[in-house]
């Protein structure tokens, strides 16, 4: 059976598309749910295995990126919500999704309402539209980064994505293997710009939460599910784009749920 | 009660301090030492508590920031200053914040938000006031210092009266007296026949009448000077408009709609068509860059959203003409903004507005003169794709409602096509500060969606959006064969008190208009509903064939909609333009080659725009099958975007562009078929096939006197020469004749005359397009095309000083022949890389890819040339319709028998050198130098 996805989007939700037909070509079924429908209880949430939440600018980024559809989701959704990540369901937020997650406090902790992390204006200032390299985290319980053994690609478009802890991070954030993606270049984490566009602390692109089934990052998967989509697909060849396994491992993942 | 809470740093750096701080160090100022900020949100109609309630847990991040309620933040700062928006003025974050707090459990009456900076060091009140000004109130129109903190946030007013305007016995002086103190800029002649008409029909005009009559006769709106009849050296020849559509009527096969909607639209696949528009905005953006790039940016977009019954926008474009941004102050006239200012804000307005609405932008260029001091040139394009079922609007029928869904209405953007209609003056920024706004992104997405629901299920019948004239233009183009009735008093207002004129006309963005069945309209207001989208239905369709707008019971406007449209006489006019005479002389073969190569390179008009582009969002959509730069270090440019608009689905788009206004300056026929073909040498570089590029011209043109006339008469003659070579037709385009400045002390300055072209076209398989990058060592460099030492206008010369008459004549027929030849040998896969030949001559395509592959190339010139030939002009010349190849052994022989001009000028070598020979060593540059003088300009400006 294919698992049911709900793609969450509101006002200002832009890459909605994109990610549905990245977890459609993965076996999924994905389905476009505004907020306004969970409100009125015209659609559930335990009606999905997968909850969503794409990029783009929900409500703007008014106030901060991320913080108006977090407080929503932590208000009005909060019980169904708990309910969904209780259950033992996915959930995945791509760029301003991954905003809303730790606005919410769902990342990196899966604390709702108690903050760890956050994600800051960029370092340069600017938005940054650019592909970098990424590492997955050895180790990492992330249901979504599973089996990307070597250095992999991406494209980044975000203007606050500067991943910033709490004092405590090394002793909680670390110890219950919370990061799964880091900036990289040979391999190798990195540091400097424009390799960690941003200027994330460890160089951390993504997170997860201990069980390592709400995930978060700032690079955008779902637009790398088609080869044509890579920018250097005329001078590098590549076995399978580089973003879709992430989508085939949360399908694959959610069809026993 | 306000409560007054106030967010700063407390983890981190304060980044917009910090970038303030920058700001104020290139500016010079060095006697402050620190900045720091904090955001302030005034909050009516709740208790301190509740206040700190909202504090914790939605203002301030609980890890990063402090905050206060009621009670300064910043302490000990030399000087603190609030910047706020102008009351009236729609604060986008207002709305969020109200219902953030309304999920939270508090409702609030009112709410603002506004910056405050902390100056520390000993700054003097000059440099307070200079930071201010050019650093602080961003959009002076919108924005403001908060002197005295608001007792109320909440708005009232009483609206003003509908006004009669005794037009009938008015003299001459005192219609052109109206004219002007209303901003319509009408001219006497076109007074005279309002005051005929009034006199004809027995009455004088409402204030709403005149406004609308204004706004529909504005060279903005109804492109008088086109649709002229021409006199060209005492001949009359055949209208601009007329010549342009000519092409159509010849070769539009596949074309589903041009020049009678929003936007034109051609034949894709899969039941798809894509339509392609194009618009400039250069009068607000002269004014506050910001708002006006982003205004300009939301209004082609929905020109998107309006055409046929709705279209999904796919791609954005954009393309700039400004003076040099280091243009000595002196030289900038009174009233204009400088251009570095210029150049920053605008592409942060576009940046701005694009990224929200998640459209890719990803092509466009940047021009730079000292001449377009006088106006920038903004030249903002879209595109879009509808099911071919759709791609029709249909005529509003009597008993259809009149619904305008999107934004509010407001006071702001009043008068802006009249406004954009007049020339730029020393005056012009003080008068004109209402004609400019902010755009609201979120606002406009979320309208688009709710338009794209409704056509989906079949609602509208027609639509199309507010923009120059408002509702006075969209309502009464919409309705002209019909009549309208319309209740102007149910139209949502930002605030109480605008008058009934001032609601008719607004500009305020984000709306759109359309038509719906009186059964369709419940569903058409539920779906808005479910999209927090706000939707009215304002009126209704009649077969009166009159104008009604009523107001409380109140007759604001009865006009007959074919005395509005029709009643404007087609103008004669005069054109004669005379070849203007430039210098010429002879210049020394470079001593230092390397620095003259490096001199190129970091040519303005050379020079790599890529931190622009990397600020725009171009991959969004996940659309990109060539993105506007690749390579080893993805900082190798291409020549045109290619998308795949449905996704899973090879099926491809190609956009791309051109223009040349310093040719222009010397000849506007052969600067405009220079433009022309290299806007199609991008799209055919990549891999389109010439015979599927559909064209779009924009022009934008110095006031239209005689010469300036002549000049147009000349561009659109080479605009028609070049279709009809290519027997492809233009299929959408625009006119804005007014970029002339006038000074107080008779300085007149007059932009460079710029015709942009832009090309779209479908191919069936992205795979068979290529990128400019190098791809092996050891490959064939070739150059493609007829080439010949025409220097003027050139990069070349302009480091001379030189402007030059022997402009390039690129020869159609031979060109024609070229393009679909070179088509064809990249859709079988013999070109591993091709790049076309513009500014910066060969050498600049060659080094560009070089940058791209992360390798050098070595050149032999002498093979097949005459010695006598100059190698710098063979290496700087800018011919447009040429290209570098880069193709594998196997295949040189047959591009070289296959009957166009092509010939192997050097390889691609793993060292990373160009290295130039001409029967012996020229000279040899390390691409590093040449990339980095390459890259540093707009490195430099945007830091």
């Amino acid at each position: 059976m294919r698992p049911n996805i709900c793609i969450l989007r509101t006002d200002g939700t832009n890459c909605d598309p994109e990610t549905a037909n990245a977890f459609l070509k993965a076996g999924g079924n994905p389905e476009l749910v505004h907020i306004n429908q969970l409100r009125s209880g015209t659609r559930r949430l335990r009606s999905y295995q997968i909850l969503a939440i794409p990029g783009g600018f929900s409500y703007g980024d008014d106030v901060a990126s991320g913080k108006i559809l977090a407080i929503e989701l932590i208000s009005f959704l909060h019980d169904e919500l708990q309910e969904f990540v209780d259950a033992g369901k996915l959930v995945i937020g791509i760029c301003n999704g991954f905003q809303v997650l730790v606005q919410s406090g769902l990342l990196p902790l899966n604390t709702i309402r108690i903050r760890y992390a956050t994600l800051e204006i960029n370092d340069s200032g600017k938005f940054e539209c650019r592909w970098i390299k990424l590492i997955t985290e050895k180790g990492s319980p992330c249901v979504f980064t599973r089996g990307y053994d070597s250095e992999i690609t991406l494209p980044v478009a975000h203007g606050e994505g500067s991943f910033l802890v709490n004092t405590r991070w090394p002793e909680i954030g670390e110890n219950k293997n919370c990061v799964a993606l880091r900036y990289s270049e040979g391999g190798q984490p990195a540091d400097f710009y424009p390799a960690n566009p941003n200027g994330s602390l460890y160089s951390i692109a993504g997170v997860c939460d201990p069980s390592g089934r709400i995930f978060g990052l700032m690079p955008h998967p779902e637009r790398f599910v088609e080869f044509s989509q890579f920018d250097n697909w005329r001078r590098e060849s590549i076995a399978k784009p580089h973003g879709l396994q992430m989508f085939e491992n949360a399908v694959n993942f959610a069809v026993d749920l | 009660m306000i409560q007054v809470v106030r967010v700063g740093t407390k983890i981190g750096t304060d980044v917009r301090g910090q970038s303030c701080f920058t700001e104020i160090r290139n500016l010079g100022i060095r006697s402050i030492i620190d900045v720091k900020t904090a955001r302030v949100y005034r909050l009516e109609g709740i208790e301190p508590d509740d206040a700190s309630e909202l504090a914790e847990n939605l203002f301030a991040d609980q890890l990063t920031q402090s905050f206060t309620v009621n009670y300064p933040l910043i302490k000990n700062a030399a000087r603190l200053i609030e910047v706020a928006y102008k009351p009236g003025v729609m604060n986008p974050e207002a709305a969020s914040i109200m219902k953030a707090a309304h999920n939270l459990g508090i409702d609030l009456d009112a709410v603002d938000s506004s910056t405050e900076y902390g100056f520390f060091g000993t700054p003097p009140d000059e440099d307070i006031q200079f930071i201010c000004d050019r650093l602080l109130v961003v959009s002076k129109t919108v924005e403001r210092i908060v002197i005295e903190p608001p007792t109320s946030l909440i708005i009232s007013g009483k609206r003003g009266p509908i006004t009669i305007i005794p037009i009938r016995r008015m003299s001459d002086e005192e219609l052109m007296g109206l004219s002007k103190k209303r901003e319509w800029h009408l001219d006497l002649e076109e007074m005279q026949i309002l005051q005929a008409h009034a006199r004809e029909i027995g009455r004088d005009l409402t204030d709403g009448e005149g406004e609308t009559y204004a706004q529909t006769w504005s060279e903005h709106c109804s492109h008088k000077t086109f649709r002229a009849r021409l006199i060209v050296n005492g001949v009359e020849k055949k209208p601009l408009i007329a010549r342009i559509k000519g092409t159509v009527e010849k070769f539009g096969e596949g074309v589903l709609s041009a020049f009678d909607d929003n936007a034109g639209v051609i034949d894709f696949f899969a039941g798809q068509g894509l339509c392609g528009k194009v618009e400039t905005h250069n009068s607000p953006c002269a004014l506050e860059p910001y708002g006006g790039a982003m205004t300009g940016t939301g209004g082609v977009l929905r020109d998107i959203f309006g055409d046929g019954q709705g279209a999904k926008p796919i791609a954005s474009t954009d393309i700039f003409c400004f003076a040099p941004p280091d243009l000595d102050p002196e030289k900038l006239p009174a009233g204009c903004l400088s251009p570095h200012y210029l150049l920053r804000r605008v592409v942060a307005g576009v940046r701005d507005y694009g990224n929200r609405m998640g459209v890719p932008t990803n092509n466009g260029s940047v021009h730079f003169h000292e001449d377009f001091r006088a106006k920038p040139t903004v030249i903002v394009g879209a595109y879009g794709i509808i099911p071919v079922d759709k791609c029709q609007k249909g005529k509003p029928r009597p008993g259809d409602r009149i619904v305008v869904i999107g934004g509010r209405t407001g006071r702001d953007g009043i008068h802006g096509a009249t406004f954009s209609s007049g020339e730029m003056t020393d005056q012009t920024a003080q008068v004109n500060a209402s004609a400019v706004q902010i755009g609201n992104a979120i606002e406009e997405k979320r309208a688009g969606d709710a338009i794209l629901r409704c056509r989906d299920e079949g609602l509208i019948r027609a639509i199309t959006d507010c923009g120059a004239g408002g509702f006075s233009s969209a309502i009464g183009e919409m309705g002209s064969e019909t009549g309208v009735h319309v209740t102007l008093e149910r139209a949502p207002t930002k605030y109480p008190g605008m008058s009934p004129d001032e609601i008719w006309i607004s500009e305020s963005q984000e709306r759109m208009i359309l038509a719906a069945a009186e059964k369709d309209v419940p569903r058409v207001l539920e779906i808005c509903c479910s999209l927090n989208v706000e939707a009215t239905a304002l009126g209704v369709f009649t077969n009166t064939g009159r104008l009604v707008v009523m107001y409380e019971n109140e007759t604001l406007c009865d006009l007959s909609m074919d005395f509005l449209h029709h009643g404007l006489p087609q103008r004669v006019l005069n054109a004669n333009w005379v070849r203007p005479e430039f210098e010429e002389p002879g210049i020394p073969v470079p001593s230092d080659w390397r620095e003259t190569c490096r001199q190129i390179l970091s040519h303005l008009n050379v020079c790599s725009k890529e931190p622009i582009v990397r600020m725009y969002d171009h991959s969004v959509q996940g659309t990109n099958a060539l993105a506007p730069f690749s390579g080893v270090d993805h900082d190798g440019p291409n020549d045109a975007v290619v998308l795949t608009p449905i996704l899973g689905k090879n099926y491809g788009v190609i956009i791309s562009h051109g223009l040349n206004p310093i040719l222009n300056l010397i000849d506007p026929y052969w600067g405009s078929v220079w433009a022309a073909i290299e806007a199609l040498a991008n799209f055919v570089a990549v891999g389109g096939d010439p015979r599927e590029a559909r064209l779009i011209d924009n022009f934008i043109w110095p006031y239209p006197d005689e010469q300036e006339l002549g000049a147009l008469d000349r561009s659109v003659d080479a605009c028609v020469d070049v279709a009809e070579a290519f027997r492809i037709p233009y299929i959408s385009g625009k006119d804005s004749l007014s970029s002339t400045y006038r000074g107080k002390d008779g300085t007149v300055i007059k932009i460079p005359p710029v015709l942009c072209i832009s090309v779209f076209g479908k191919i069936r398989d992205v795979r068979k397009t290529i990128s400019a990058d190098f791809k092996e060592k050891g490959s064939a460099i070739m150059q493609v095309g007829l080439r010949k030492p025409e220097m003027a206008g050139s990069v070349y010369y302009d480091l001379h000083g030189i402007v030059g008459n022997n402009l390039p004549k690129i020869n159609l027929k031979e060109t024609v022949k070229t393009f679909k030849k070179l088509h064809r040998l990249i859709a079988r896969g013999a070109i591993l890389s091709c790049h076309d030949i513009s500014e910066g001559g060969l050498f600049t395509t060659l080094a560009e890819m070089c940058f791209g592959g992360g390798m050098g190339a070595s050149l032999e010139l002498g093979y097949a040339r005459e010695e006598k030939e100059r190698i710098d002009f063979r290496l700087f010349n800018e011919t447009a319709g040429g290209f570098l190849v880069e193709v594998r052994d196997m295949d040189v022989f047959e591009i070289q028998s296959s009957g166009i001009p092509a010939e192997e000028i050097g390889r691609t070598i793993a060292s990373e050198v160009i290295s130039v020979h001409n029967r012996g060593h020229v000279f040899r540059a390390d691409l590093d130098e040449l990339k980095e003088a390459w890259q540093k300009p707009m490195k430099e400006v945007f830091h």
